[in-house]
């Protein structure tokens, strides 16, 4: 069987430097960071991490009552994110054939404050009436594609992969095998999540995030430093739109890079704990199938979030596999952890750099920890021809995904 | 409750909930071809008078007669009186 070769045609993006990809790339550009102290998050006992990377000043009236009505925070970043992308893409979807259009979003869970919300409502009295059409419709695992799809009037491929902090990637992996098998010829794919304190409070109870810096949220957080102390919880959505090779050449389309591998792998080891040989076993499967070796490879863009254990795990599986010999770096000390939505959102960042050939720092990162030594990280901006991307998305479950992109 | 207290709260949800300007709040209008509510909004229509005045109307039978948004303002009158006369 023949399959099909796929690019990357149109991004868009809402990261906590706001709506749009232009934004996100002069934070980066800019070397600033978006972790705020969180007002009010102090009512919640038991919750150490007061800071977070909320995205402001989206007007979400510009989205139609009868859309909006179904949306939580998540979806109305996916609308705003599909937008641009389309436009970016150039796609008109009055004159596509719309069977052929899918979209495939992935969240860690549905709107976490419309879950929030419906619970606060109903238990206390334990009472229904209170509850809303919609809201349903916004806690729902699929409820950043559903409403995408609603919202645009796709009819084609709709999907949700859920895998926490893997699902954009999971996303774009499937998104990249609806489009190689044929079965779509476009496709809108990514990630979209959002911050409450009972996201952030999820990775606080179990230690892992940045609890020291409440008082500097500036200085946090840190992937890879010798000072990390956890993650930040970011929101936003990252969309790519996806297109079957010939079809974006012959329409004339501007191609970000083409997705060669990609893959998948489980510790089946731990629930929470990442695992360095199961990651270097998904970035080898991820370089095989895009057939390229170590020495291809320009730049990897990590998943870091600045974990005790995960960047640890994360720069030990990176080191086997390429030594210090390839520039690596994460954006989380810019734009925090952004969670299902991150590895769309930093591979959108990522092709952008490959396409100014640049490759930005990571931010915070200061005195390399011990632990993360022995890989080539960048610390500082970096011109540089890239040609060749390896995205790596780690995820509570002992997931496991990378991709590898490349200019055309 | 007056019956001119029930139109400004019962239109107060028509824009609060669906984002109707006010001048379009006539009583002859109606509410799904005029107004553009669906079934979903009229769940939430529910939820917000049963907030608004404080009353238990989700299991009405006379809820579904309801067409306009005259319709309303007597379906809420005559439940109103209906406890004043209790």
């Amino acid at each position: 069987m023949n399959l099909k070769r796929v690019v990357i045609t149109g991004i868009g993006v809402v990261s906590p430097f706001g709506p749009g990809l232009e934004p996100l790339m002069l934070g980066l550009k800019g070397g600033q960071n978006t972790t705020r102290y969180m007002e009010g998050w102090d009512q919640y006992t038991g919750l150490q991490s007061l800071v977070g990377a909320p995205v402001e000043n989206l007007d979400e009236k510009r989205i139609p009552r009868l859309k909006r009505r179904s949306m939580g925070r998540m979806s109305i970043f996916a609308a705003y994110a599909a937008d641009e992308a389309l436009l970016d893409a150039g796609i008109t979807l009055g004159s596509e054939n719309l069977l052929r259009v899918g979209c495939v979003i992935g969240s860690s869970m549905g709107s976490a404050k419309s879950i929030n919300d419906a619970f606060e409502t109903m238990l206390p009295d334990k009472d229904l009436s209170r509850l809303n059409s919609t809201m349903f419709f916004q806690c729902m695992s699929h409820t950043a594609a559903v409403n995408t799809a609603q919202y645009l009037g796709l009819v084609g491929t709709v999907m949700a992969p859920a895998a926490a902090c893997a699902s954009a990637l999971h996303s774009i992996g499937t998104a990249y095998d609806l489009i190689r098998l044929g079965r779509q010829d476009l496709v809108l794919c990514g990630g979209a999540e959002e911050l409450h304190p009972t996201v952030t409070g999820s990775f606080d109870i179990l230690f892992a995030t940045s609890t020291k810096y409440n008082d500097s949220p500036g200085q946090t957080p840190r992937p890879f430093d010798r000072d990390r102390d956890g993650l930040v919880c970011g929101e936003g959505c990252g969309l790519l739109v996806l297109e079957e090779y010939e079809r974006a050449v012959k329409r004339g389309a501007r191609i970000y890079g083409e997705v060669t591998g990609f893959s998948t792998t489980a510790s089946g080891l731990h629930v929470s704990q990442s695992n360095r040989d199961s990651m270097v076993v998904c970035m080898q499967q991820a370089l095989s199938e895009a057939a390229v070796s170590v020495k291809e490879i320009d730049y990897i863009n990590a998943h870091a979030t600045a974990t005790i254990q995960g960047d640890m795990e994360e720069a030990e599986a990176v080191r086997e596999l390429f030594g210090d010999k390839v520039p690596i770096s994460s954006l989380k000390g810019n734009i925090g952890h952004t969670l299902g939505a991150s590895g769309a959102i930093e591979l959108a960042a990522t092709l952008k750099m490959m396409e100014e050939g640049v490759i930005y720092p990571t931010l915070n990162l200061e005195n390399i920890a011990q632990d993360c030594e022995g890989i080539q990280h960048v610390m500082e901006p970096v011109k540089k021809v890239v040609r060749t991307i390896l995205k790596n998305g780690f995820a509570f479950g002992g997931i496991n995904a990378a991709i590898v992109c490349r200019s055309l | 409750m007056t019956e001119q207290e029930i139109i400004e709260k019962t239109n107060r949800v028509f824009e609060e909930s669906f984002e109707i300007e006010p001048a379009r709040l006539i009583p002859e209008a109606h509410i799904f071809t005029d107004l553009g509510l669906d079934s979903l909004d009229i769940v939430d229509l529910i939820v917000a008078l049963q907030s608004s005045f404080g009353v238990k109307i989700r299991t009405d039978e006379k809820v579904r007669e309801i067409r306009t948004l005259g319709d309303v303002y007597h379906f809420i009158a005559a439940i109103k009186n209906g406890e004043q006369a209790e």
